[in-house]
């Protein structure tokens, strides 16, 4: 396990470096100048050719992204243009709000989907297999954004259930203390506060997660009719085991390999699907800061945020395959 | 006895409870969902509209421009004088004080003006509040002496509603990060209670203000809570989640004023809508730009796609605006024979190719206003077509004169000066191209000219030469609407600045 360890982690070293190669080498390549958009309107040439100095923009290419990474190699990836801070710190203090906003989406989006696909799979062709695929086509066919505005629309606007936006309401929070609104209103039992963020989150992570929602219901329906055939599940059956516990126990445990994939995967992209999300929410995370970012050409920032997400899909990933050997002991690397 | 004594304690207390019950109620809130966000704990870190009007007053507007007056009105600085071209003198009102209970004086404004607007490599606000500025000296605890490297007229369209005065005091005790993002230090009637980048801004009303005593209904906190969809703006506002609603789209206007307690307030901004167009070909031909400015059916946009809610222009600028000449000649006219007539005449009489490109929701309806355009050329024998680039994309190539003929907005044109100088003096910026040298010469003259009635006059005919020569066809100014809950009373600012102390709420 070790080794095999060892083994993955020196393979993401070359995926890294693609990607910085990459995100560097793109978004420098593309129209619009930080000092034009960053300097305001009345802006001289003297003024746009200061800045340029003082941001290493007046340098060859290779140069600054040979400095990008000797920096990056130490855990620095420089500082932002527009907020003139540590790239590190100003992710930092956005990201607990993307994680805590990815993590919910999966949360209604496995809560929903895995009943879902495997009372699917267990009956197929039955009416609740059709509502199922129906239900998980909804979701993988619609776009986040559009689906946002729905939401807005529907449980803010016509029902005026939840906030329409923003992550908290002003004056209930305690004090911060780990960037994560919900788990420290629940370490500091401010039972209001934990409300309001609940009302808060559930809008746009039922807007992010619905895509997963669909994926996810459509892989366990598969997975379980595949498993459903196994001479194991014969083998249970003819022992007399009732079929909900033939379901529930010997089918859905062994199908959950795909479906761990899926959800691991899927945390990748809730990660960087967030950023349309965040932006039409309001949700003050990376994905809104990276648009932020992108929208003022912040060099540093553009490529941190995305250098982050990349170490964070390939975590994830890792992660994933530990959990393999977990939940299938035939597996062993 | 004892009873009695029991009774009228739990009197006391029950009255005090609801005293204080009645106190928190009488705390009023007002949220305000708008568009811009504020990303950073430093007031001189953004040159954005929203910035400079929640620091202005945070720290008190140096100075302000009244729309009612038509000029500029003492704030912090209570006057000021022209000691010589180069030089002015401005007398603090010696009522200033920041939260702490110091006096602002002229140290703080030279600090805020030196070190922080113009010293600070952090800041982005050089070019937009202190283009011409070499020097600031107190001459003494109340008067400061600003020095230009060279005349500059319009230097209080830069300096009012944008100088951010600060503290030096606490920037000196706590340095730069700490002092901005801990110890806020501000003279003007409401402090800063909490930033969130990207979500909201709160803040509170300094009830021991001259400002504040001078209005005991603005409201007591004030939510600024970005909102950037305008769907997610208009469902807050209905819902009452918001008592503000910043810059409502026309078509969305139906459905607030279906509700008795909400009204639509519409304003003027002072952003001028313009077609831009590089003097080469075959724009470097007079007849050709005179030929777009015909064709394009201004009144008719107006009255349908924007539903009435923008004003026509004729020159650079329109009514409140500093230097407006009603009698401006010649104005701009709707005329497609006659813009057929000016296109043979330029030698296109079988027509031309020309790309206009815009942004795509950065105005309002931005790309149906320059969709409806296409056909208007078209009908008076342009081959037109239409580019929808990436705004940092466009506005990028704008600057470094790459477009030839684009659809733009120039915010921030109380005094026309900037704009003037920055799209049509020779050299200034590469965004047209354009070079006059008659109108460079009227252009040097009203920068450099003290004399009120004298600078309009120049301004005036450099205008009239714009519209003649055509760089560009100014078409409209934006009615900003603004969605505002009947219990305040507000009226808002043509240049989208948003002040608390203006409002009342209704208690």
């Amino acid at each position: 396990m070790t080794s095999y360890l060892f083994q993955r982690l020196a393979g993401t070293l070359p995926v890294l470096l693609l990607i910085s190669f990459l995100v560097f080498s793109l978004i420098h390549a593309a129209p619009g100048d930080p000092t034009l958009l960053l300097l305001g309107e009345e802006t001289n040439a003297a003024e746009i050719a200061r800045a340029k100095e003082r941001w290493g923009l007046d340098q060859p290419l290779y140069v600054q992204y040979l400095k990008f990474l000797r920096a990056a190699a130490a855990g620095d990836f420089g500082k932002s243009f527009k907020y003139a801070e540590p790239v590190i710190n100003v992710i930092k203090t956005r990201l607990p709000a993307t994680i805590e906003l990815a993590v919910f989406a999966i949360i209604i989006a496995s809560l929903l989907a895995i009943p879902l696909g495997v009372w699917a799979g267990a009956k197929p062709n039955s009416w609740i297999d059709n509502l199922g695929t129906t239900f998980g086509l909804f979701g993988i066919s619609m776009p986040s954004f559009w689906l946002a505005i729905m939401l807005i629309l529907l449980l803010a606007g016509v029902l005026n259930l939840l906030p329409t936006s923003g992550r908290s309401t002003y004056g209930i929070a305690g004090p911060e203390q780990t960037g994560f609104y919900l788990f420290d209103s629940v370490v500091q039992k401010n039972w209001p506060a934990v409300w309001d963020g609940l009302t808060h989150i559930f809008l746009p992570a039922l807007a992010l997660g619905m895509n997963m929602l669909g994926i996810l219901m459509r892989v366990t329906r598969s997975s379980i009719l595949e498993v459903m055939n196994e001479d194991y599940i014969q083998t249970a059956r003819a022992k007399g085991l009732r079929e909900k516990n033939v379901v529930w126990r010997h089918v859905t445990s062994n199908a959950l390999i795909p479906v761990i994939t899926v959800v691991g995967l899927e945390l990748g992209t809730l990660l960087s699907g967030s950023i349309i999300v965040e932006t039409v929410f309001a949700w003050p995370g990376s994905g809104s800061l990276l648009i932020t970012a992108l929208n003022a050409r912040d060099y540093p920032l553009v490529t941190g945020i995305v250098m982050t997400y990349t170490l964070a899909f390939v975590a994830i990933n890792l992660i994933i395959d530990g959990l393999y050997a977990v939940v299938d002991p035939r597996i062993r690397y | 006895m004892i009873i009695t004594r029991r009774v009228l304690a739990t009197l006391t207390a029950v009255t005090c409870i609801l005293c204080g019950a009645l106190a928190v109620q009488a705390q009023s809130r007002v949220s305000i969902g708008v568009t811009e966000t504020i990303e950073t704990h430093n007031p001189y870190g953004d040159s954005v509209s929203l910035q400079y009007g929640i620091y202005s007053e945070v720290t008190g507007p140096f100075c302000t421009y009244s729309y009612a007056k038509g000029d500029f009105e003492g704030r912090l600085a209570e006057r000021w004088k022209v000691e010589n071209p180069t030089t002015w003198i401005f007398f603090l009102s010696k009522n200033y004080k920041f939260n702490d209970g110091t006096t602002v004086t002229a140290d703080d404004v030279v600090h805020s003006l030196m070190n922080r607007v113009i010293g600070d490599p952090q800041s982005k606000q050089k070019a937009s509040v202190a283009p011409s500025v070499v020097k600031a000296e107190a001459l003494d605890k109340f008067t400061v002496k600003i020095t230009t490297d060279k005349p500059t007229a319009p230097l209080l369209s830069f300096l009012c509603d944008r100088l951010i005065v600060t503290s030096k005091a606490a920037f000196d005790k706590y340095g730069r990060d700490a002092a901005d993002r801990e110890h806020m230090m501000g003279g003007g009637p409401y402090q800063l209670k909490e930033l969130i980048p990207g979500q909201r801004l709160v803040l509170q009303k300094r009830p021991d203000h001259p400002d504040a005593k001078k209005h005991p209904n603005a409201p007591d906190e004030v939510i600024y809570r970005i909102m950037r969809e305008p769907e997610q703006r208009v469902t807050a506002f209905l819902n009452d989640e918001i008592q503000i609603a910043q810059f409502i789209p026309p078509h969305m206007r139906q459905r607030i004023e279906k509700n008795p307690k909400l009204r639509i307030a519409p304003i003027d901004s002072v952003e001028i809508m313009f077609l831009a167009m590089q003097p080469k070909p075959p724009f470097d031909k007079k007849e050709v730009r005179q030929a777009v400015c015909d064709a394009i059916n201004r009144d008719q946009i107006i009255a349908t796609l924007l539903e009435g809610f923008a004003s026509r222009l004729d020159g650079p600028i329109g009514p409140g605006q500093y230097g407006y000449d009603p009698n401006l000649k010649p104005k701009m006219n709707y005329d497609p024979e006659q813009s057929k007539k000016l296109l043979a005449q330029a030698g296109y009489a079988n027509g031309v190719d020309v790309e206009l490109q815009t942004p795509v929701g950065r105005y309002t309806l931005d790309k149906q206003l320059t969709e409806a355009m296409i056909p208007m050329l078209n009908a008076a024998g342009f081959r037109a077509r239409l580019l929808t680039p990436e705004w940092a994309t466009l506005w990028a190539n704008v600057q470094k004169g790459t477009v030839p003929f684009y659809y733009m907005g120039r915010g921030s044109v109380q005094d026309p000066s900037a704009a003037l100088h920055q799209y049509f003096h020779t050299g200034e910026t590469p965004r047209i191209g354009y070079s006059n040298p008659k109108l460079d010469e009227l252009l040097d003259k009203e920068q450099q000219e003290f004399d009120p009635k004298k600078r309009r006059q120049y301004l005036s005919q450099a205008m009239s030469i714009l519209t003649d020569d055509a760089p560009a066809c100014f078409l409209w100014r934006h009615k900003l609407l603004w969605g505002l809950n009947s219990r305040i009373d507000y009226k808002p600012l043509p240049d989208a600045r948003i002040y608390a102390i203006d409002m009342a709420v209704k208690r």
